[in-house]
C-alpha cells in the first residue's frame, strides 16, 4: 500500500502558516500546491485502518471505518470481480475520498502509460472502439475524471426522441457501442460517487416522491420505498443493486457478486465515514472549540434529516468560529481561514438570491423565481444532498446554462444531444420541447421529457479531495462552481464571499 | 378535496363581488423578506399570494409560463401592492411564454404579508368499522396539468388505504377535461389527453400502493365541461368510487 497513514506534520503548517498571513484573500484552494497523490491498487492487500487521515491539495481527508481496522486480502470491495482487472477500489480511492480525482487519474496515466486497469476501454476510454494506447483516446477520464456510462436507449414510455448532434467521444455514432447500433445505446460521462456517508445518502422510505407526486421506487427485497438519491440519475434502487450494476458493467463481471460478496461490500460501504478532517491553513478540525459538524466523526452518530437553517443547519453551527478574535493559541492565519470558513457557512446558509428555471424544483411547488438560499436544494443534514428525490437540473448539462461552449462550438469535449418531446408529452418547464444537452440525466431512466437534464445531487464531503466538480466534472476547482452559481443565478457574490463559500466547501 | 369545495362554495356566495379569470403573466414582487406574486389585468394589479414552500396550501406561479388566474374580487387595503382575490385559483399555463420574467425591486413602503395560510395537513382517515358502503373520493388538478402535490397525492394515499380497509371490490376512476371561461369571453379548454393522463397516473399510483388492478376501472369524459367562469376549478378532477 502506497498510502501512509499520517497526520499533519505541524512543522509544515507552520512553514504554510507563515506564507498564507501575507495573502490574506487567498482560499486554501488556491493554495494547493504539490501533493502526493496515493493510490490503492486492486489485490495490494494491507491494512485499511480505523481511522485514516490522507493528504490533499487543501488538506487532510479523514476517513472513518466504524467496524474497524480491515484486512483488504481477499475483501470484494478490494479484489477484481470481474475480467478487467478493477476492484471497486478502482474508482473508489480512499484518498480521492472514495471518488477518483482528475489528477489522480493523471498521475495514473503517467505513471503506467495508460496500462492501468482503471482506463479500461468499456468506459475508462471515450468509447470501446477507440485505439486505446493512446491518450487522446482516454480524454474525458484524464482530464475529468469521467466515465462512460452507456444506458440502453430508449427507456419505457420515452416522451422524446433523441439525436447525437456532436459527439467527440465518438461513442453515440459508433457502429457498435451507438444509438443505432444492434443494441441501442446512450453515452453520457459522468464523475463517480463516493462510496462513504451512506447511511446519510440512503436515508427516506416516503411512498411519494414530494416533488412530482410520482411513487418513489421500491427495495426489491423489502418492498419498502427509498431514497432515489443513489447515482446520478437514481437508477439503482438500493446500494445492492447498485453494486451489481457495478460489477457487471465497470468491472466487466461476467456474473453478479455472490450473495456473500454483496454482503461485505455493503458492510463495508455502510461503515465508512469521510469528511475534511484538517486544513494546511486552518489545522486540525478535531481540535477544541472545533465546529460540531466538521471531520468524520461528526458524521458516525449524526442523525438523517431535514437542515434547520438556524437551529441544525445542514453541516452543523460555527459560532465558535465566528470570532476568534481572543482565542489563544491560534496563529493570525489560521484564525482568519476558521473566520472564513464560519462567514462561508452564512453565505451557504442564508444568503439570498434568486434561483429560476431549474426544472425539480422551481416547477414543483416553491414558485419560479423563489429566493431562497443554498440549502433550499442543499437542505440533507450532513451531506447536503437533497432530502426529496435529488434530482435537479440545475443547467449544467441543458443549453443555454450548460458549462459546455457554445451551441455550435467544435470545441466542446462531451457529446450533444438533440432532445425533442412528443407533442403530447409535458414540455421541459424552463426549455420547451426541443433541449440540446450533453446528459439527459434522469430522463434516460423516466423518460420524461420534464426531466431532461436533471441529475441527482452528490454529498459535499471531502470535497477537497476529489476534483473536478459537477457530474459532468466542468468545474477544476471549488472557484469555479462557485462562479458557475454566481453566473448562473446571478447572485452577485463579492470576491471575499466568494472566498468564504469556498473555504467552507473545502473544510467539508 | 374538502379545501376546494369549500372555497368553490364561499365563490358561489361572493358573486356579488367581482370574479374574475384571466390568463396573464405572473409578476413577482421582491420584499425586504420574501417575494409576493401578483398579477395584472385590463391595467389593475392583483394579489395572488406570497412565496411559501412546498408544504403550503397554494403554489406561486412561474415566470416563462403564463398563469390562469381564478378568482374573487375581495374588499380591503391592497396587499403587496395588489388587490387580493379569494378565493383564488392559480394554474400555470404548460407552454413556454419567456417574455413572461418581470421582476418588481422591493420597495420600503410595501412591505411582505404575513405569512397567513396555515400548513397544510394531511389527518389520516379514522378507523372504520362494517358493514362499509361506497365511498367517492375527488383530486382536483390545475388547468392542464396533471402534477400532484402532497394535498392530493394524500387523498390518493387513503383511497388506497380504504381500499384495503373495506376489501375494495372495485374501484372506478373517472376523470373529467376541463374548462374556464375568462372574464373576457373566451373559453379555454384543457388538452384532449389530459384527463385520460390523470385517470392513468393515479391507477399507476393506486396500483404501486397495493391495489390490485383487476380491481381498477377507469372512465374518460373527454368532452370538456361547459364552463361558467364560477366553478371551473371543479372542473378539472378525477372521482375515485370505491366499492366494498
Amino acid at each position: 500500500m502506497n498510502a501512509t497513514p499520517r497526520r499533519l506534520a505541524l512543522g509544515v503548517l507552520t512553514i504554510l502558516i507563515t506564507v498564507v498571513a501575507a495573502v490574506s484573500l487567498l482560499t486554501a484552494q488556491d493554495m494547493a500546491a504539490d501533493y502526493p497523490i496515493d493510490w490503492w491498487a486492486p489485490s495490494q492487500g494491507g491494512t485499511l485502518p480505523a481511522v485514516l487521515h490522507l493528504d490533499n491539495p487543501s488538506g487532510t481527508l479523514g476517513i472513518l471505518n466504524t467496524s474497524g481496522s480491515l484486512d483488504t486480502k481477499g475483501h470484494p470491495f478490494f479484489e477484481p470481480l470481474g475480467t478487467n482487472g478493477r476492484a471497486c477500489v478502482t474508482c473508489h480511492q480512499p484518498a480521492a475520498a472514495m471518488s477518483v480525482s482528475a489528477a489522480m487519474v493523471k498521475e495514473r496515466w503517467r505513471k503506467t502509460s495508460g496500462k492501468d486497469p482503471l482506463f479500461a476501454a468499456i468506459d475508462g476510454s471515450n468509447c470501446p472502439s477507440l485505439p486505446q494506447a493512446k491518450e487522446a483516446s482516454h480524454s474525458l477520464l484524464i482530464n475529468r475524471g469521467l466515465f462512460r456510462v452507456g444506458i440502453h436507449w430508449p427507456p419505457p414510455n420515452a416522451e422524446f426522441t433523441l439525436e447525437a448532434v456532436r459527439d467527440p467521444s465518438t461513442c453515440n455514432t459508433d457502429p457498435v457501442w451507438g444509438l443505432k447500433s444492434k443494441n441501442p445505446t446512450v453515452s453520457v460521462f459522468r464523475r463517480p460517487r463516493i462510496t462513504a456517508n451512506l447511511r446519510y445518502v440512503t436515508s427516506g422510505d416516503a411512498p411519494f416522491n414530494s416533488k412530482t407526486g410520482e411513487l418513489t421506487d421500491l427495495d426489491p427485497d423489502t418492498g419498502r420505498h427509498v431514497a432515489m438519491n443513489l447515482m446520478a440519475d437514481a437508477r439503482a434502487a438500493t446500494l445492492q443493486l447498485q453494486a451489481i450494476d457495478a460489477a457487471l458493467t465497470h468491472l466487466q463481471a461476467k456474473a453478479a457478486p455472490t450473495a456473500e460478496q454483496l454482503r461485505r461490500i455493503l458492510d463495508f460501504e455502510n461503515k465508512i465515514y469521510l469528511a475534511q478532517s484538517g486544513d494546511r491553513i486552518g489545522g486540525l478540525f478535531s481540535a477544541p472549540n472545533a465546529p460540531d459538524g466538521l471531520g468524520p466523526a461528526a458524521l458516525e452518530h449524526g442523525q438523517p434529516g431535514l437542515g434547520d437553517n438556524l437551529k441544525l443547519p445542514v453541516f452543523g453551527l460555527f459560532d465558535v468560529w465566528k470570532d476568534l478574535s481572543k482565542s489563544p493559541g491560534l496563529t493570525d492565519a489560521q484564525k482568519e481561514f476558521r473566520e472564513s470558513v464560519a462567514r462561508g457557512a452564512e453565505v451557504f446558509l442564508l444568503r439570498p438570491f434568486w434561483i429560476r428555471d431549474t426544472a425539480n424544483l422551481n416547477d414543483t411547488g416553491p414558485g419560479n423565481p423563489v429566493k431562497r438560499t443554498c440549502t433550499t436544494c442543499h437542505n440533507a443534514r450532513f451531506t447536503g444532498m437533497d432530502l426529496a428525490p435529488g434530482f435537479i437540473d440545475l443547467g449544467t448539462n441543458n443549453y443555454p446554462n450548460w458549462t459546455e461552449p457554445g451551441l455550435y462550438s467544435e470545441s466542446g469535449s462531451l457529446p450533444v444531444f438533440k432532445v425533442t418531446c412528443g407533442k403530447s408529452a409535458p414540455p421541459h418547464p424552463y426549455l420547451g420541447r426541443t433541449i440540446y444537452t450533453t446528459d439527459p440525466g434522469r430522463a434516460l431512466i423516466s423518460g420524461k421529457c420534464a426531466d431532461v437534464g436533471s441529475i441527482v445531487m452528490p454529498q459535499f464531503r471531502g470535497l477537497a479531495a476529489r476534483a473536478p466538480y459537477f457530474a459532468n466534472g466542468s468545474a477544476q476547482t471549488l472557484g469555479d462552481l462557485v462562479d458557475y452559481y454566481d453566473t448562473r443565478f446571478d447572485m452577485k457574490m463579492t470576491r471575499p464571499e466568494k472566498s468564504d463559500l469556498i473555504n467552507f466547501l473545502s473544510a467539508l | 378535496m374538502i379545501r376546494l369545495s369549500l372555497a368553490i362554495a364561499v365563490l358561489s356566495t361572493t358573486l356579488a363581488a367581482q370574479q374574475l379569470s384571466f390568463v396573464t403573466c405572473p409578476v413577482v414582487r421582491d420584499t425586504k423578506t420574501v417575494p409576493c406574486w401578483l398579477a395584472e389585468y385590463e391595467g389593475e394589479l392583483y394579489y395572488l399570494g406570497m412565496q411559501e414552500d412546498i408544504d403550503a396550501a397554494w403554489f406561486p406561479p412561474q415566470q416563462s409560463h403564463e398563469v390562469l388566474v381564478e378568482g374573487t374580487v375581495q374588499p380591503g387595503p391592497r396587499v403587496c401592492g395588489g388587490i387580493p382575490l379569494s378565493p383564488l385559483f392559480t394554474s400555470v399555463m404548460p407552454e413556454l411564454t419567456r417574455s413572461c420574467n418581470t421582476v418588481l425591486p422591493a420597495k420600503d413602503e410595501i412591505p411582505a404579508p404575513a405569512a397567513t395560510r396555515p400548513p397544510v395537513t394531511h389527518p389520516m382517515e379514522e378507523p372504520s368499522s362494517p358493514p362499509y358502503i361506497a365511498r367517492d373520493f375527488t383530486v382536483f388538478f390545475d388547468f392542464d396539468n396533471d402534477q400532484m402535490p402532497a394535498r392530493s397525492t394524500s387523498v390518493i394515499a387513503s383511497v388506497a388505504a380504504w381500499a384495503a380497509t373495506v376489501h375494495a371490490t372495485s374501484l372506478q376512476i373517472t376523470a373529467a377535461r376541463g374548462a374556464a371561461l375568462l372574464s373576457d369571453g373566451r373559453v379555454l379548454n384543457e388538452s384532449e389527453v389530459i384527463a385520460t393522463r390523470r385517470a392513468n397516473k393515479i391507477a399507476r399510483l393506486l396500483k404501486g400502493l397495493g391495489v390490485p388492478a383487476s380491481s381498477l376501472s377507469i372512465r374518460i369524459e373527454d368532452t370538456p365541461a361547459k364552463p361558467d367562469g364560477i366553478h371551473d376549478p371543479a372542473t378539472r378532477r378525477v372521482r375515485i368510487i370505491v366499492q366494498p
